[in-house]
């Protein structure tokens, strides 16, 4: 392999990770927390960046022990290597108590976040380290981005202003805001949008696509 | 307020009023996943209140005779109750084979997926680590008793809203959609609106 090519791989595992394996969004794993916590964008931050620390490192690690692996254990080793790096991210956390409180449960539920045990067992376990750190990056990424995305549609029209870090980034001085969309169902119905959105799309790119690849 | 009735309380609030599903959005790969038909969600849900139950029992006893005297539960609970979990299904497993053929048949292939189910992990966590069980508003001392009831108010609220929306997405499948609406985008407006309705239960009995 030479060494353009390599790079154009490199680049295609890291971006591949936004829309055409975007866990959220075509993977569909890792929708627990994605729903439970997309109502303020603070959140969504912090959660982003924990997730994206497990998978890229439990991807690394994973890809350089791929070979030592018995086949018969390997999800066990899969999920101490996963649930050591979320004790790191929990202990981490806890220095920011209203952070931990908001994100409470979801912290350790990060260890049994689907995206986290599929790209090992899928990805990480047969692809070259630095495959798999760039796949770990990029399928973080996706995530958070997509967690952005619903978070700030969220927040931005159901409490009508986004506040970071104590200070109001956008206020919309509106009085009479959708309050559902802070609620449960808000969450479903934005994801149910989110969705709808990305089957139109490709909907619409298809017939060309089509064409070219058969 | 009597033992049987907080009991009560604990078990109705865990199942309904703090719905794992539909109100904290735990579990729903394994929802989506497999309420496509009635039957299949039936198998799963048979498996989650049996698995669920003996993780947590099984935790609760790690927690408070291993981790918890050691002083070592803050680093390790979260590798413990994910082995525990891990290895519990395992041994299930087997023993189903070994035992009964026909349960086997009809549990089987859910109970791999049960271990990354989010759900047994929460509820794991959330009865034996005090500061996560916040929902509800009711005296809670987290003794094995009141954290077995919890669970299997947790895996019941599970099967419950897994199985009405199988049979509602059974339904679904015969319905005029628009055509960027089909498959996920309407299983999910669906869920908001099971979401809505069981938020009508917030408030009941106080809770």
């Amino acid at each position: 392999m030479d060494k353009e090519e390599r790079k154009r791989t490199l680049r295609g595992e890291f971006l591949k990770g936004f829309i055409t394996t975007n866990p959220l969004l075509v993977l569909m794993v890792g929708l627990c927390s994605a729903l439970a916590i997309s109502t303020r964008v603070e959140n969504c931050i912090f959660m982003g960046l924990a997730v994206i620390f497990v998978l890229t490192c439990s991807n690394v690690i994973i890809s350089l022990i791929r070979n030592f692996i018995p086949d018969q254990v390997r999800i066990p080793i899969y999920i101490v290597v996963i649930a050591s790096f979320v004790t790191i991210v929990d202990l981490t956390l806890k220095t920011i108590p209203p952070v931990y409180e908001r994100l409470g449960v979801w912290i350790p539920l990060i260890v049994v976040n689907c995206i986290i045990l599929a790209r090992a067992e899928g990805y990480a376990s047969s692809a070259k380290v630095s495959h798999a750190f760039m796949d770990g990056l990029g399928i973080g990424l996706g995530y958070t981005v997509v967690l952005l995305i619903m978070s700030v549609f969220r927040e931005l029209f159901g409490t009508g202003k986004i506040v970071l870090f104590n200070a109001t980034i956008i206020d919309l001085h509106i009085k009479a805001v959708p309050v559902i969309l802070i609620m449960f169902p808000g969450a479903f119905i934005t994801f149910a949008m989110l969705s709808a959105l990305l089957q139109w799309h490709q909907a619409r790119r298809k017939p060309e696509s089509k064409e070219g690849s058969g | 307020m009597s033992e049987a009735w907080r009991y009560f309380l604990l078990l109705f609030g865990a199942a309904v009023v703090a719905n794992i599903l539909l109100i904290r959005f735990i579990a729903l790969c394994p929802f989506f996943g497999v309420s496509n038909s009635l039957e299949t969600s039936l198998g799963m849900s048979i498996s989650v209140i049996f698995v669920m139950t003996m993780a947590t029992s099984v935790s609760w006893i790690a927690w408070n005779y291993v981790l918890e005297p050691l002083g070592v539960g803050e680093f390790l609970y979260i590798p413990t109750f994910i082995l525990v979990i891990a290895s519990l299904v395992q041994f299930v497993e087997m023993v189903i084979k070994k035992t009964s053929p026909p349960l086997y048949k009809a549990m089987g292939i859910y109970l791999p997926l049960i271990t990354t189910n989010c759900a047994v992990l929460a509820a794991a966590t959330e009865s034996v680590k005090p500061g996560f069980f916040t929902k509800l508003n009711i005296a809670y001392h987290y003794g094995f008793v009141e954290s077995i009831v919890y669970t299997i108010g947790v895996a019941v609220g599970f099967s419950l809203v897994l199985i009405l929306f199988a049979a509602m997405r059974e339904r679904l499948e015969l319905a005029p959609i628009p055509k960027f609406f089909r498959g996920v985008p309407i299983a999910f407006i669906t869920a908001a609106i099971f979401s809505l309705a069981f938020m009508g239960f917030a408030g009941m009995f106080g809770l």
